[in-house]
């Protein structure tokens, strides 16, 4: 399967007379693409706006992040989601690099949406406080979940896919500035030089713990949360058969940008041939029954050893809860004579004494730890406010608080702020982006 | 310029060895042994010396610590440094109690060195930084200066790095920390695979603790002739707490004889154990203690006989290897009584 994906290096956004782009400089027509947004009959209120690095604006309550990306054949870049079922993982599509469109609640936050800022001292909690954004800010008539704090965020959620497909469109008959190439022969006819390399599987935990459907990350438009770990191609999590949910506290989350350019993948990718021979990956899921996590570790073992592999990474979207799929995951592929590789966040506490992961095993001699969903952090107010700032205290943000009889509000009369880093939008990156690690003090 | 005040043991203090380990706590105004090399590097003036015997502080814990605590009124310093220790049990106990008590009075920075081997570093790892040291003596200069460079740190005002940054004693604190090369996680991965699968040293990023668990006993073969003996983490003692069990991160415990009651009363024993609502507990101690129920199941035949004495700690922030050090202490009565059983009552 080959994947080429042509790249255009965005340095610059403004609002224009026609959405096009010329040199690194992406122009949109804000009515235009407004106008598109508001086709979805259940967005009641929208407008854009642009952030950069080093602009002093928040971002809350944050919900998904898409890079903008058009498939050359015109079809969707998301299918089973934001267009008919078709294959993804193959053939070109162009990609807006540095650049992502965000999704931001004009009033209502929940559980799983967060925090960006995108200067000073708060810039670094993030991936998306050091890109490029379009963001998009508005509210929607689902009323039966404004008050709820997990919420779907259906209308919202496909508004950011949609429009990151819209503005994408502008580099349809462009010559990219670069191309990446993503190919990996069948699993059974490669190279003898290269079946000679020690064999390795990329085991994925998305999110999916919610029994009802809606909230969870999909693939290719399904429920990740009624499906068994199957066996995916690399490439087909880079072009979009996976798509974010809306459930995690949201510094565990894998956004859709995060999937469509998962620096693991591509580390993987890079070593194949060379120290490694990449088999694939594994995707599994995150449950909630002990049988579930049970079973859904036999069968990634299961698949792995069939593969042959000799070595395996295995990387959760979560923590809590799911560090027990994590944990007997690593272990069955242990027990199973793979050498494996965990890659995870932990939970320490605010006073960082608490134990890490849920549960622990020795055998999981091998973790790459992303940081402390807990850790509290305060920062100082921010001059643009893009979306409702007391959602973070007012709407159960994970990392918010309506009040605290030491720390006082969340959300302070001077717009300065103090949060667990359970809010930072994406902020433990444990899809590989991570420069934050964990030490004992 | 800020101050100091260093504690040494009665060897180190120039007073004598073993035969002067009796020594009752003296503040000097002089720099003493260890004191002079501080001296020469620390950021801070060293305002007089403590020094107090091994035995004195080990076998009179409370009185020592009040005493140095007496000696030191009215006089004012900004950090206080003990040792180093070396492997020296007692040294390192002593100095682990007296910080721990300086830092709880005075709420400054305390800073100890000492080896790995020496107990007091699992007693008081947690409780403020022990600097990983030498096993002798003869380590004195490099002990003394990697104590001097911390304690630098801290009187500036410099941020303090991790355990393994700055070579103390980790203080089970796991925090999120950006490194310095800010390489992603991603390439940490592949870098941590390839070692793995290549059979090279790796360093994982979340040690994960040997599980340290007991093998559950076999049953008791015949109930009706064992002698059972009851113990509880509750915190359950005489109302005047004789033993002075501390109501959390115990390092004390008691036994109690039970020879000749058949209930645990209100008012003559109560709980002192802060982890939990105690109103229960202190209107019928054998709510956590049963006495009363075994004295009759005793009747009954239901089993052979009780030990005579029940025994106590406080369950509640107290460190595993604390909770092991005591066990290890109850179990001569227990077996010099022929005990085939007990009950471990928690709160």
């Amino acid at each position: 399967m080959k994947l080429e994906i042509g790249n255009f290096y965005v340095k610059d956004i403004v609002f224009g007379s026609a959405l096009s782009y010329d040199k690194g400089l992406l122009t949109i027509n804000k009515d235009e693409a407004l106008d598109f947004i508001r086709q979805d009959e259940r967005i009641t209120e929208a407008q854009l706006y642009i952030a950069k690095p080093g602009d002093k604006i928040r971002l809350c309550p944050v919900k998904e992040a898409i890079e903008p990306r058009i498939r050359l054949n015109g079809k969707g870049s998301f299918p089973g989601y934001t267009s008919n079922l078709d294959k993804a993982g193959e053939g070109i599509s162009y990609a807006l690099k540095n650049c992502s469109v965000l999704v931001v609640g004009r009033h209502w936050g929940g559980f799983q949406d967060g925090l960006i800022d995108m200067s000073g001292e708060g810039q670094k909690y993030t991936l998306f406080g050091s890109l490029n954004n379009i963001v998009l800010v508005a509210d929607t008539d689902e009323v039966f979940e404004q008050r709820e704090q997990q919420k779907k965020n259906d209308a919202l959620r496909r508004a950011g896919h949609r429009l990151a497909e819209f503005i994408a469109q502008c580099v349809k008959n462009l010559t990219p500035e670069d191309r990446e190439v993503f190919e990996l022969e069948a699993v059974i006819k490669r190279n003898p030089e290269i079946e000679k390399l020690p064999s390795v599987v990329y085991v994925m935990q998305p999110q999916s713990q919610m029994e009802e459907i809606g909230y969870n990350d999909l693939v290719y438009g399904w429920d990740m949360n009624r499906m068994l770990p199957t066996f995916m191609h690399p490439n087909e999590v880079l072009d979009g058969a996976l798509v974010s949910g809306s459930f995690m506290p949201v510094s565990s989350k894998w956004s859709t940008y995060d999937f469509q350019n998962c620096p693991n993948i591509k580390a993987l990718y890079k070593e194949h041939g060379k120290t490694i021979n990449f088999l694939g990956v594994i995707m599994s899921n995150l449950n909630v029954a002990l049988e579930q996590k049970e079973r859904a570790a036999l069968f990634v073992a299961q698949i792995a050893k069939t593969l042959g592999a000799e070595a395996a990474i295995v990387a959760e979207e979560g923590y809590g809860n799911p560090d027990a799929d994590f944990i007997a995951c690593c272990v069955a592929l242990e027990d199973a004579g793979i050498k494996t590789v965990g890659v995870t966040n932990e939970c320490t506490g605010r006073d960082g004494q608490s134990q890490p992961l849920v549960t622990l095993d020795v055998k999981c001699d091998a973790i790459v730890s992303c940081g402390n969903v807990s850790e509290l952090i305060e920062l100082p107010p921010m001059e643009t406010v893009l979306g409702e700032l007391e959602s973070l205290g007012r709407d159960g943000l994970s990392g918010g608080w309506a009040d605290d009889e030491i720390l006082g509000p969340s959300v302070r009369k001077d717009g300065s702020i103090i949060m667990e880093n359970n809010s930072m939008f994406c902020g433990d990156m444990v899809c590989g982006w991570s420069p934050k690690t964990m030490k004992e003090f | 310029m800020k101050k100091a005040v260093v504690y040494i043991n009665q060897f180190f203090g120039q007073i004598g060895g073993e035969d002067k380990a009796d020594f009752a706590p003296v503040f000097k105004k002089e720099k003493i042994g260890p004191a002079l090399e501080f001296a020469k590097n620390l950021n801070a003036e060293i305002i007089g010396t403590v020094i107090c015997g091994d035995n004195y502080m080990g076998s009179n814990a409370d009185k020592a610590v009040d005493e140095i605590i007496e000696l030191l009124e009215g006089k004012e310093f900004d950090i206080f440094l003990a040792g180093p220790a070396f492997q020296a049990g007692r040294y390192g106990v002593a100095c682990g109690t007296i910080c721990k008590a300086i830092k709880a009075k005075y709420n400054i920075p305390v800073i100890t060195s000492m080896n790995v081997e020496n107990p007091g570093v699992e007693m008081f790892k947690k409780d403020m930084y022990i600097l990983k040291g030498g096993n002798i003596a003869s380590k004195m200069r490099a002990d003394v200066a990697a104590m001097i460079k911390l304690a630098n740190k801290i009187l500036n005002n410099e941020e303090i790095g991790s355990a393994q940054d700055e070579g103390y004693f980790g203080r089970g604190i796991r925090r999120q920390v950006w490194r310095e090369d800010l390489k992603p996680a991603s390439e940490r991965m592949i870098e941590m695979l390839l070692k793995k699968i290549r059979g090279e040293a790796f360093e994982t990023e979340l040690p994960i603790p040997e599980p340290d668990r007991v093998p559950i006993a076999p049953p008791i073969k015949d109930l009706s002739k064992a002698r059972i003996a009851i113990l509880d983490t509750g915190g359950i003692v005489p109302v005047d707490n004789p033993d002075k069990i501390q109501s959390a991160s115990a390092t004390r415990w008691g036994r109690y004889n039970i020879e000749n009651i058949d209930s645990l009363k209100s008012g003559v024993y109560k709980t002192i154990h802060a982890g939990f609502d105690p109103a229960a507990a202190d209107a019928d101690p054998n709510v956590v203690v049963p006495i009363d129920v075994l004295k009759t199941l005793n009747k009954e035949g239901v089993y052979g006989s009780l030990h005579p004495y029940f025994y106590t700690t406080v369950g509640t922030g107290t460190t595993q290897a604390e909770a092991m050090r005591m066990a290890n202490e109850m179990i001569p009565y227990l077996k010099e009584d022929n005990v085939d059983g007990v009950i471990m009552v928690s709160t």
